[in-house]
């Protein structure tokens, strides 16, 4: 029982090596693909910029929108009922900030992005591998790892941070007009108890999410999306790539409000 | 030796043990027109990877314009895809892109057209092909000559010096792509300009080639002239033309 335990984790452990190692190879091969940048103009890129913006931002702001105004009234009725009991009631625009702009704008911005947009592309770009469409830009002298990741990339960190910001907005906006019908508090006092409560590192810290979210969800959707040799094994990589970058946006989160804390 | 445009010298290519190419020499001047044929699994299909250089794990070696492709380096071998026009019989068109976009990708990737002079130049090639009413269809609502003509012209579009067409016409309708033939038999007669046609039927390209070379087992079996194709004795061409499952090659 011990061996055949012994076995599955060291064979476990042997495939989330490869597949770290593997991951690592794609990333330094994307990096490399970057000196390419010379040979590569903008406006062959363009299109998709604008395309993958429409798509993961423009398309995803009312989903986002009505999270955002849903959590953000949770998270500030909760808040606004709580507080007093413990008797920091004073701390209310810390942990606004903190679990709203900080936290949950990012992380929910995130999750959004990677179900609508992560699977997307990853079913996209296996799709085109599997049609030979990849092949075929390869084959007429088109750099496919630049053409294909970097714009997506541009673009998820536009849609990404902008979701953020957005998503902030109406969350603390929207949220405390929903709580009016729960507790009542001034306009005023809430804004002023916000504004006094933001600080520059908060502000960067949430930014800072979106951006490295903006590179890692388009990074690991198309490294999956690249990956299937059939088409019977798309629905396998598009899933993998949805439950995996899922899983790296929360490490993400983690360790970047780690070293904010630290700071 | 100045005017070859492509030299294949003693290469020989094997995977995995597997013999595809063995001791495969030959040459293709400027303004020459070659055609290779062969059974299935004779080799032909692995003369692609080679010229065009995504494969490099091969003995011996191939020059293109005189420099051995295994020496280009990554952004060499970019540059030199971008050289050769190809159109394979998958097509591999952009299925998110309209005939135009298609078209116009090779030209708003590597050349330094400005975006009036791309349409200008693509809108003509598009007339030429009769793609003028399907300039805004996408693949998925395109027929199979359309396609395949969209395919050359994206190919024709960055006017390259050498045309690679790989099983292009199989199973096409031969009315279709007359205007497609007829262009492709203009440039044929260009002294600057090569084409290679990998195909099963060599009769179909007779008028347009000037050389031939039968492959199989990865082997050279045949070479010659349009004279030669046409009259020569050869048991492994006349097995080949009469379709015949007796004599030299043995066909599974």
């Amino acid at each position: 029982m011990i061996k055949e335990i012994s076995i599955y984790t060291g064979s476990r452990a042997l495939s989330i090596y490869r597949g770290i190692a593997d991951f690592t190879e794609y990333t330094k091969s994307i990096i490399f693909s970057l000196r390419s940048l010379r040979y590569l103009s903008f406006r062959s890129i363009y299109n998709i910029i604008i395309n993958q913006t429409k798509f993961t931002g423009v398309d995803a702001l009312v989903i986002v929108m009505i999270i955002a105004l849903l959590l953000g009234g949770t998270v500030i009725i909760q808040a606004l009922t709580s507080l007093p009991k413990f008797g920091v009631e004073g701390f209310l625009g810390n942990i606004l900030v903190i679990i709203i702009a900080r936290e949950l704008g990012p992380l929910a911005t995130a999750l959004i992005v990677i179900s609508r947009s992560g699977s997307a592309i990853a079913t996209e770009i296996s799709v085109q591998k599997w049609s030979r469409e990849i092949l075929s830009m390869e084959l007429i002298g088109i750099d496919t790892k630049l053409y294909i990741i970097f714009p997506r990339i541009i673009a998820s960190i536009i849609s990404i941070t902008s979701l953020i910001i957005i998503f902030d907005i109406i969350a603390f906006i929207g949220g405390y007009l929903i709580s009016q019908t729960v507790v009542y508090i001034p306009m005023d006092v809430f804004a002023q108890t916000l504004i006094d409560s933001f600080t520059f590192i908060d502000i960067v810290a949430a930014l800072i999410k979106g951006v490295i979210f903006g590179i890692t969800i388009p990074l690991i959707s198309c490294y999956y999306g690249l990956k299937p040799s059939s088409k019977f094994e798309i629905p396998i990589y598009v899933s993998k790539a949805v439950i995996r970058t899922l899983f790296v946006a929360i490490i993400v989160n983690i360790l970047v409000s780690v070293l904010f804390y630290l700071l | 030796m100045d005017d070859l445009i492509l030299e294949l010298k003693n290469v020989t290519y094997c995977v995995n043990g597997v013999t595809f190419l063995d001791d495969i020499s030959f040459d293709l001047k400027q303004g020459d027109n070659l055609l290779v044929f062969g059974p299935e699994a004779s080799g032909i299909t692995n003369l692609s990877g080679l010229v065009l250089r995504t494969d490099s794990e091969y003995e011996g070696e191939v020059l293109y314009k005189g420099e051995p492709l295994k020496s280009l380096d990554y952004f060499g071998q970019l540059m030199h895809k971008k050289d050769i026009g190809y159109v394979h019989g998958d097509y591999g068109l952009i299925s998110n892109m309209n005939v135009e976009q298609n078209i116009s990708l090779p030209l708003e990737y590597h050349s330094k057209m400005t975006g009036p002079e791309i349409k200008k130049h693509v809108g003509k090639i598009i007339y030429d092909l009769n793609l003028d009413h399907c300039r805004k269809l996408r693949p998925f609502d395109l027929s199979r000559s359309e396609i395949l003509k969209t395919t050359f012209a994206r190919a024709l579009a960055m006017d390259p010096d050498l045309l690679y067409l790989e099983y292009a016409f199989e199973d096409q309708c031969p009315l279709n792509i007359k205007t497609m033939m007829n262009i492709l038999s203009e440039r044929s007669k260009l002294p600057d300009k090569s084409l290679i046609i990998i195909t099963y039927y060599p009769w179909n390209f007779v008028d347009i080639s000037d050389s031939f070379i039968m492959f199989f087992n990865g082997r050279i079996v045949f070479s010659g002239g349009r004279d030669d194709f046409l009259n020569s004795s050869n048991p492994y061409l006349l097995q080949y033309k009469n379709k015949s499952i007796e004599g030299p090659m043995v066909i599974l």
